[in-house]
């Protein structure tokens, strides 16, 4: 039960006509004022005015200012020539638009330690995030001070937060945005009478609309609740007092997480707290057992496993194991996480004992046997036992890592480092199709004239040549002398004309297959056309022959 | 009259299957478990069924430093005859791919791979890749192992373990090793010696067959074959040409069972 704090006693309500009916729900909201601006300001610069400039309509125009620049007369939208015109010796950034959206992006999920269930604000100027804290404020010692913990940790790092608790998502962000305090808390069931004496602005309405307000003299949202609904309707039209029902509990509206919560959790509440390793292994076990269960009664799979464990001191630990293909195999996923654990071991710090821990496949799909081709090129290939693979390489990304497990894939290139590059499997999941087109594309070259190793980067060689433009005669590489008994070549290859200026600095590269005379076979090439792009063409060893 | 043929049937039966049994002792493959190793003349001198034994582990070491590539093309050679169509797993460690670089998709096809079945295991540990390859040996979907190792070779309880896991699971390792790692003692069921030779060939040694009654094995001394493309000819050399080519008349050729116990 959503608890209610003592601060502020419950009003006789205004009107009895709109009481508002009590849901039990508890709804947080957030506004960040200066969000923009705060978010790219150092800490150390907080006092000092700054500014968030961008290009609109031909002129440089603030984006954000922070509460020092407000106090010296700035805001946003004015004209940056202006503004420097008031305080000349203000900072001055360049607006990111990506990088807002994405800091409260992090915020919410960051806000998950509060309650799951995070909801992204609306309004379109508002920076800000709605918190279903419904059932969740007595975990931090009632509704007060989870605000007051949320509101320091926020000031901490330098973020000024308006936070108000009331029982609709439209009472509580009338109270945030326009509320008399930094931290508000309606009572439960009373939310719609602290929010009567707020302006119109309050409910979210669009700014024609809150103009007419004005000229009408409704200065209080009592004022606008006060009319008829049906000649409000007339004159406003139907989404004002859409949003004014919402704010007062009259009108359902909902709040969609930004992250949505996994369906499917498992669970483990320990009376103990257990610090030994093989204990928390044994126990992740049964876990898996029962969310592959719970998966496999869905027709689902997991795709990525994702193990938290909370320690007595409330620290957590995550850690996540993806997987190649979905699978609902409980030994197979209790494999992957005690290899996981295992490798993890050394950094895990079970401290005071893990209390809970908790399994959620946090990304599933349906199991399903994916149709392999039945041709590939030139030669049939039967149909690889998928699953098994993916099994493979699960087991083995556990242990030694994403990123060292790869398969090639071919690009449309015909810079021979670019034609090929190893994608990790789990990106690049068992489909052919895809480069099969690439390499269908861009002209593969006949296989005999590439060579089997290809050196991470070209390296250097010493070349002694008997003409500039022919093959080289004797080389050195890595300290050795090679005599060159036959050699065969060049093949040319041009640089890329096509990307930008920027990167277009390579040159034209002439390969030479060399053997020497021991029969070691090299490919080798010049960097440059002699004597029309370089005076002095420099040769590297790009590959080795089988 | 009926209950002889009955008593026969069942002699029969008795003996098949005690021959199964000794068959699984001595270690002796089946038909279906050798695989031609792609060179007719190779094969003219191993074992009764003519190739390499599936379950086992078959090293290639390069002779000298620089043959280490050659090693790799010949494993690469035997890894695709041994895959057939199944995926092959290939590791490499960390100073390998830092010496040679990683196998080049566009040029699998040379040994007869197709880039689709390659799995590689880019730069780790020793230890890790053997534990990865012991993980891949149990993969149904797996048709062949290669682990590339320049410096290191796994030592002889590993080498053993592995022999073991490829026997147990029927599935085969092929295991290059640079020339310093490949002096180690081994529980390799083959041992190749390879060197790059000129004229676009490669001198093939077999230096030891596991439970070989000759001693030495067969193809003790160095045998050039002529697989590789010809550097001045651009056509690639086909498969029958492969099949033609005769060993040299001093290369001792047996026919009898190489492997027993």
């Amino acid at each position: 039960m959503p608890q209610s704090t003592p601060e502020e006693p419950p009003k006789e309500p205004v009107l009895s006509a709109l009481e508002a009916i009590p849901t039990g729900r508890r709804i947080a909201a957030i506004w960040f004022p200066y969000w923009l601006s705060e978010i790219v300001m150092p800490a150390e610069k907080r006092d000092a005015p700054f500014v968030l400039a961008e290009h609109q309509r031909g002129t440089q125009r603030l984006a954000a200012v922070n509460i020092a620049a407000e106090a010296c007369g700035l805001y946003p939208d004015m004209a940056l020539a202006d503004a420097r015109a008031l305080v000349p010796d203000m900072h001055i950034e360049m607006l990111d638009p990506a990088r807002g959206p994405a800091a409260l992006d992090k915020c919410a999920r960051w806000l998950r330690r509060y309650t799951p269930w995070v909801g992204a604000d609306t309004h379109p100027a508002s920076h800000g995030l709605m918190l279903d804290i419904s059932g969740c404020a007595h975990l931090f010692g009632g509704e007060r001070r989870m605000l007051d913990d949320m509101c320091a940790r926020f000031n901490r790092r330098g973020i000024t937060c308006c936070i108000a608790v009331a029982d609709t998502i439209g009472s509580a962000w009338a109270l945030a945005h326009y509320g008399p305090d930094n931290i508000i808390i309606a009572p439960s069931g009373h939310g719609a009478d602290a929010v009567m004496d707020l302006p119109p602005d309050a409910l979210r309405l669009p700014a024609e609309a809150c103009d007419l307000c004005r000229r009408l003299g409704l200065d209080s949202i009592a004022a606008l609740a006060a009319f008829p609904r049906a000649s409000l309707t007339r004159r406003f039209g139907p989404y004002p007092v859409m949003r004014l029902e919402q704010a007062l509990g009259q009108a359902g509206e909902m709040l969609n997480p930004c992250v949505p919560a996994p369906e499917f959790i498992v669970r483990e509440n320990l009376a103990q707290g257990v610090t030994q390793l093989d204990v928390i292994a044994a126990l992740t076990q049964n876990m898996c057992t029962a969310l592959a269960t719970k998966l496999f009664a869905a027709g689902q799979g997991a795709a990525r496993l994702d193990l938290v464990l909370t320690r007595a001191d409330n620290e957590m630990q995550a850690l996540s194991v993806r997987l190649a293909a979905p699978s609902a195999e409980a030994e197979h996923l209790a494999r992957l996480l005690a290899t996981r654990l295992e490798r993890v071991s050394r950094g895990l710090d079970t401290g005071c004992g893990v209390e809970t821990l908790c399994l959620a496949a946090s990304v599933t799909a349906e199991i399903s046997t994916p149709q392999a081709p039945l041709t590939l090129g030139h030669r049939a290939l039967k149909t690889p036992p998928v699953a098994a693979l993916a099994g493979l390489f699960d087991r083995l990304a556990g242990r030694l890592g994403t990123q060292v497990v790869v398969r090639p894939v071919v690009h449309a290139s015909h810079i021979p480092e670019h034609a090929v590059s190893y994608q990790p499997v789990h990106a690049h999941p068992l489909s052919h199709e895809a480069d099969g087109e690439a390499l269908s594309a861009g002209a593969a070259p006949e296989p005999q004239t590439r060579p089997l190793f290809m050196l991470c980067a070209p390296e250097p060689i010493e070349v002694i040549a008997e003409i500039p433009e022919g093959a080289p005669y004797r080389f050195r590489w890595r300290r050795v002398l090679h005599e060159v008994a036959r050699a065969q070549g060049p093949e040319r290859i041009s640089p890329q004309w096509w990307p930008s200026a920027r990167q277009h600095n390579s040159l034209t590269r002439d390969y030479f297959r060399v053997e020497d005379r021991n029969g070691c076979r090299f490919w080798i090439y010049r960097d440059g056309l002699y004597g029309r792009e370089t005076g002095r063409p420099r040769w590297f060893m790009h590959g080795v022959f089988p | 009259m009926r209950e002889k043929k009955y008593q026969a049937e069942q002699r029969r039966l008795t003996v098949t299957r005690l021959r199964h049994k000794l068959r699984k002792f001595e270690r002796v493959p089946m038909a279906g478990e050798a695989v031609p190793s792609g060179f007719a003349a190779i094969d003219a001198g191993l074992s009764p069924h003519h190739g390499l034994l599936r379950g086992g582990v078959h090293e290639v070491c390069a002779a000298k430093t620089g043959d280490f590539a050659s090693a790799a093309g010949f494993g690469a050679h035997l890894a695709a005859q041994f895959a057939d169509d199944k995926a092959v797993v290939s590791g490499q460690t960390r100073q390998s791919v830092g010496e040679h670089g990683r196998p080049y998709a566009l040029a699998l096809p040379t040994v007869g791979l197709v880039r689709h079945q390659l799995i590689h295991i880019n730069g780790a540990d020793l230890p890790d890749l053997l534990w990865a390859t012991q993980e891949a040996l149990s993969c149904p979907a797996v048709g062949c192992v290669v682990l590339m190792s320049l410096e290191q070779a796994p030592d002889f309880t590993a080498s053993r373990r592995l022999s073991m896991a490829c026997r147990a699971v029927g599935r085969p390792l092929v295991l290059v090793l640079g020339a310093e790692a490949g002096q180690a003692a081994t529980a390799a069921t083959t041992r190749w010696q390879i060197a790059a030779a000129p004229h676009n060939s490669w001198q093939v040694r077999l230096q030891r067959v596991r439970g070989s009654l000759e001693r030495p094995p067969p193809m003790a001394g160095w045998q050039g074959f002529p697989w590789r493309e010809a550097l001045t000819i651009s056509e690639p050399i086909s498969d029958a040409t492969i099949a033609d080519v005769t060993p040299p008349a001093t290369a001792p050729v047996h026919a009898a069972p190489a492997y027993g116990s």
